[in-house]
């Protein structure tokens, strides 16, 4: 199975997806003017690795700014981890954030809220 | 006056507070531009972090949503343009868009404006994670949550004028306190 790999960009975040190490990393600001097509190629790699395979899988979050387009796609992302976990799975998702900013912190927050596998809010030190 | 005098302009926009000021056709790219300069200017001010970013928010949701009216009503004249403001007034930011829209369009913003209005912090996050978890098929491309976010991060309720332009369009605008 591929990775992926997407470069930041003002409006996207860094992406990379690990099939080796089961682990996706996302990065930056999001708020691509359409949500759905940037996002779509990484669902279709978590439903791939998912399908393919028993190994966890763990998320690496350092989102900054989402746009409501993109909450609800990574809304998306936490129901497929859900189901997933829900299905004896391993999943995992860590979202560090600069405690300056603490409106990133409360839309992890939210997140979490419907969420019942292990995610953790970091405040970076 | 033949041309414009940009003393005065620029008066009314210092009697304003006006910080930024944009009308025209707006585009991704412009939105991405006009988006950073916002932000540079505030964390410039020193304002705090969490500030910046509820003001970011929402700029951003009202452009975009401007742009997405427009590309879904090519026939409508003039609705690419967006006038956009974002201005301090008391010891509050205030973001303020406006565009044309279909005139039905425009009544029913108004009342969708008018109806969360009434709605409390509890409420309007109720409202935000149900319509977070509505099918896809019926959102015409939109995530229908753009509204309801810009009402959690205003500290008044969101303001929302109609002004006729013909007998099928309307200006709208659109007026969030932060």
């Amino acid at each position: 199975m591929n990775n992926l790999e997407i470069a930041q960009t003002a409006s996207t975040p860094k992406v990379l997806a690990d099939s080796a190490q089961g682990r996706v990393f996302m990065a930056g600001d999001s708020y691509p003017e359409n949500p759905f097509e940037f996002f779509q190629p990484i669902i279709d790699w978590i439903d791939t690795f998912l399908d393919k395979n028993d190994k966890p899988l763990g998320f690496d979050l350092e989102l900054i700014y989402l746009n409501t387009s993109s909450i609800r796609a990574m809304m998306d992302i936490f129901d497929r981890l859900e189901e997933s976990h829900q299905n004896g799975r391993s999943v995992s998702v860590l979202w560090s954030y600069d405690p300056d900013n603490e409106r990133v912190g409360e839309l992890a927050e939210e997140f979490k809220e419907d969420c019942t596998f292990p995610f953790t809010i970091a405040p970076r030190a | 006056m033949s041309s414009p005098d940009l003393y005065d302009l620029r008066e009314i926009f210092d009697r304003q507070q006006i910080m930024v000021c944009f009308n025209g056709p707006i585009n991704a790219a412009l939105i991405e531009e006009i988006g950073r300069a916002l932000r540079d200017y505030l964390n410039h001010q020193q304002e705090a972090p969490s500030a910046v970013a509820d003001i970011f928010s929402v700029y951003i949701e009202m452009t975009q949503n401007i742009r997405r009216y427009a590309d879904q009503h090519p026939e409508l004249a003039g609705a690419s343009n967006a006038a956009i403001i974002v201005s301090r007034e008391d010891d509050h930011y205030v973001v303020s868009a406006g565009n044309v829209v279909a005139s039905d369009d425009g009544v029913a913003l108004k009342e969708r404006v008018a109806g969360l209005s009434g709605l409390d912090r509890a409420a309007l996050k109720a409202l935000f994670k149900t319509q977070l978890r509505q099918p896809r098929e019926g959102l015409n491309g939109s995530a229908g949550l753009g509204l309801i976010d810009m009402a959690r991060k205003a500290s008044r309720p969101l303001s929302a004028t109609v002004r006729e332009i013909d007998a099928a369009r309307s200006f709208l605008s659109l007026r969030v306190v932060l």
